[in-house]
């Protein structure tokens, strides 16, 4: 496990460089975001261990990072004064972009995979939009009427995207659609929703709303999307049937779900990180042979928990795959000033 | 409010909800949700004989009536608002007709619908666990569970008589067996002697004349006026039914092996009319909706139905019923034994109680804490919600949580039911 200390700043986001396996982003803040800096740090990782190879300061919290998918210098941070800066690493000091629509704090910024040319960002403000790195205002404002922690675009389709909302509601919008009166929103699935009954099962138990605060698309069923929250849960949906509930339930953390990632190299396969201070990794149950989970009533969809990494000392606020190389590398990041870079396979059980 | 105190506000929020995910079943059973199936009303007459008792000379039809009035008057629910009421009943033929009638007489409108459950001893907790599935199931939303069972104008003539199909078939044949020979076949199988069956009989009587006593049952009663007919002098007069007028004070077990053997022709004869179960009158009624629906109409939470269920096993042993029942209901529901709190066991018969406790293997002191059938009698078809009652209010009076009642079941079967109180 390689480690670095972001001294005085409380991770809040990390993320590998879609370019090269050796450089990481992470959005950083001090006094734990509540108020004072920001600081983006771009990471490298060395034969002599993981060494800052620049840093932006900002006059606000930095809550979430993106690199650029067009551009291999090219990274945006999300800052808790509503703006979003681009950065570009081969300068120094000043974002060579700057937004500031949002009215209130931006939780998640977000490249799109699939046209490569457009970004997302949401904010507590109630509003998703859409932009372009080369256009000096939004390209779409998308509401949600609810703080608004995470949206994504879908890896699989550009006019594709989703949201979930202080609200416990998970929205699909589609570009495609005419804007009208439902504002591109074609689908708006409540995830606290208990899973379907099914014959000769117990009866699921139901749960009340609760904040939504991470979700993310799967890299290869592209109608599934994980979701983790204040509830403690992370659940797994498929689009194509948003009336049925949760296809996979699993409960095992004992603080909100901060962050959820699934596997760039198998499809049932996700990472967590939770204000519990621990990141885990679990199969969805979707996969062959997958057994299922004794013991807990809320588990549903044969999922379980494969391991679990507890090094952070804090909330552990942010957890990204490593998409190079052999699979299970990732890095993490929390409010214990630290960025860890693990082998997930080396947490996992027998 | 600055912005830091703001975003200090909105992470204390996501870590101090109050949304917690329930970690054990026992904690999946005890939350509360908006579909749970709730009862927001419990009652039931006094249990009286069935030979010179309160109600011995009310029918079927003016002790319905009666209750029916109750649930009006008590739970103050618009009758316009009641979609179903489901009787449990055994042994009147025409049960369709006396309550559909009762229900008009009683003041609630045509547009509420009446049907029938029966499966002989589980018959109420059948009309419950009928009432629950309709809601469950978005049939309806609110209904009315009754047992109730005249047993002093009904009187239980038994099987009828079968033709060869039945008569000679190995196991189908012992329906034709009372009752009696089943406790009998109990006892020599599992070898129960007479004497812990008195010593267990005497207990029911004595902790229902403690809790009768105490006044600890009197808000499970509905009391009634009726007309009493004295059987030998033909005089009629006006009761108020309102105490269990079976529970014998003073009961000892030896005072009850005094008593004759009631069936020597089948050993081992341990049956006697004093360890056994009364022939008694009465009526129980559970209001039953979704807890939304009590919500929205201001209806006060006594209770949850959890779960129930039914398993069957040889007509000859048919007073084990609860030790099948029993152990399916907590599989289904993910509970053992420790985490329930009050056990309602039909005491049909001393074997059954005897033989039910040990092979569950459940504490003696949390199963029937206001004493049983023994003590209080056995209307058929009104036990099942009986039990219900009787575990709410003890529930309520104890401060506990979980109660399972079950009960054997006449031609072989057992049934189960769970429910936790929220007073």
């Amino acid at each position: 496990m390689l480690e670095f200390r972001t001294q005085g700043y409380n991770g809040y986001s990390v993320k590998y460089s879609p370019f090269f396996d050796s450089r990481i982003a992470v959005a950083t803040s001090a006094n734990f975001g509540l108020v004072g800096n920001g600081r983006l740090y771009v990471l490298g990782l060395t034969a002599n261990g993981i060494v800052a190879e620049k840093w932006f300061d900002t006059q606000d919290s930095l809550l979430d990072t993106a690199w650029s998918e067009s551009h291999e210098n090219q990274i945006l941070a999300a800052s808790g004064d509503g703006s979003i800066k681009l950065f570009d690493i081969s300068l120094d000091q000043f974002p060579i972009q700057q937004w500031s629509e949002h009215s209130k704090e931006v939780f998640s910024v977000h490249w799109n995979l699939v046209n490569k040319e457009t970004f997302l960002s949401s904010s507590w403000d109630g509003t998703i939009k859409m932009w372009n790195p080369n256009m000096p205002t939004s390209l779409v404002t998308l509401p949600t009427h609810s703080c608004t922690y995470s949206a994504q675009f879908s890896p699989h389709s550009p006019t594709l995207l989703s949201a979930v909302s202080s609200d416990s509601h998970l929205r699909i919008f589609d570009l495609r659609t005419p804007a009208s009166a439902s504002n591109h929103l074609v689908m708006s699935i409540p995830i606290h929703t208990p899973p379907k009954m099914r014959m000769g099962a117990a009866p699921a138990m139901g749960l009340p709303p609760s904040e939504a605060l991470t979700h993310d698309w799967n890299k290869y069923r592209d109608t599934v999307i994980a979701t983790g929250g204040v509830d403690r849960i992370i659940r797994t949906f498929d689009i194509r049937a948003s009336g049925q509930g949760p296809m996979a339930v699993l409960p095992g953390h004992e603080y909100a779900v901060r962050k959820v990632s699934w596997s760039p190299h198998l499809a049932d396969v996700l990472l967590s990180a939770s204000y519990d201070m621990t990141c885990r990794v679990w199969t969805d149950g979707s996969a062959m042979g997958a057994k299922a989970e004794p013991g807990n009533p809320m588990a549903f969809g044969g999922g379980r928990e494969m391991g679990r990494m507890g090094v952070h000392t804090e909330f552990a606020t942010g957890v990204d795959w490593c998409l190079f190389g052999a699979e299970g590398w990732c890095a993490s990041t929390g409010w214990d000033e630290r960025v860890l870079i693990w082998d997930v396979r080396a947490m996992m059980g027998p | 409010m600055s912005q830091s105190q703001q975003r200090l506000a909105q992470i204390s929020s996501q870590l101090s909800s109050s949304v917690s995910p329930p970690q054990s079943a026992r904690d999946a059973i005890l939350s509360k949700n908006p579909d749970d199936i709730v009862i927001t009303l419990s009652m039931r007459t006094a249990l009286t004989k069935a030979r010179g008792g309160a109600l011995s000379s009310t029918s079927l039809e003016d002790l319905l009536v009666a209750i029916l009035k109750g649930v009006k008057e008590r739970s103050k629910l618009d009758p316009a608002l009641l979609e179903e009421i489901v009787f449990g009943n055994v042994l009147e033929p025409r049960a369709n007709y006396i309550s559909r009638g009762a229900t008009l007489a009683a003041g609630f409108p045509d547009t509420t619908a009446t049907s029938i459950a029966s499966r002989w001893c589980s018959s109420g907790l059948l009309a419950t666990q009928a009432v629950a599935n309709q809601i469950a199931s978005n049939c309806i939303d609110i209904g009315l569970a009754v047992g109730v069972e005249c047993m002093s104008q009904n009187p239980d003539d038994g099987a009828p008589k079968f033709g060869p199909q039945i008569s000679n078939h190995p196991v189908a044949k012992d329906l034709t067996m009372p009752m009696g020979w089943t406790s009998e076949n109990l006892s020599a199988d599992y070898g129960i002697s007479r004497e812990i069956q008195d010593e267990w009989a005497a207990e029911s009587s004595q902790k229902a004349e403690k809790a009768q006593k105490a006044g600890w049952v009197d808000d499970e009663i509905y009391a009634i006026t009726t007309t009493f007919v004295d059987p030998k002098t033909k005089e009629s007069k006006t009761v108020v039914a309102n105490r269990d007028d079976g529970v014998r004070y003073g009961t000892t077990k030896e005072g009850l092996g005094k008593i004759r053997k009631a069936f020597p022709q089948w050993a081992p004869s341990t049956t006697t009319g004093g360890n056994a179960s009364q022939i008694t009158d009465g009526a129980a009624a559970l209001l039953m909706m979704r807890r939304s629906t009590a919500e929205k109409l201001g209806q006060p939470i006594i209770g949850k139905y959890v779960a129930s269920t039914v398993a069957g096993l040889p007509p000859r042993i048919m007073g084990a019923g609860p030790t099948i029942a029993v152990p399916k209901l907590l599989a289904k529901v993910g509970l053992s034994r420790d985490d329930v709190d009050i056990w309602e066991i039909n005491e049909a018969f001393g074997s059954v109680l005897v033989h039910c406790v040990k092979t569950l293997g459940i504490d003696r002191e949390k199963v029937n804490p206001r004493g049983g059938a023994i003590a209080i009698g056995h209307p058929l078809g009104c036990t099942g919600a009986r039990q219900i009652v009787t575990a709410l209010s003890e529930l309520k009076r104890t401060g506990k949580k979980i109660a399972v009642t079950s009960m054997c079941v006449g031609t072989g079967m057992g049934m189960a039911g769970l429910i936790v109180s929220e007073q």
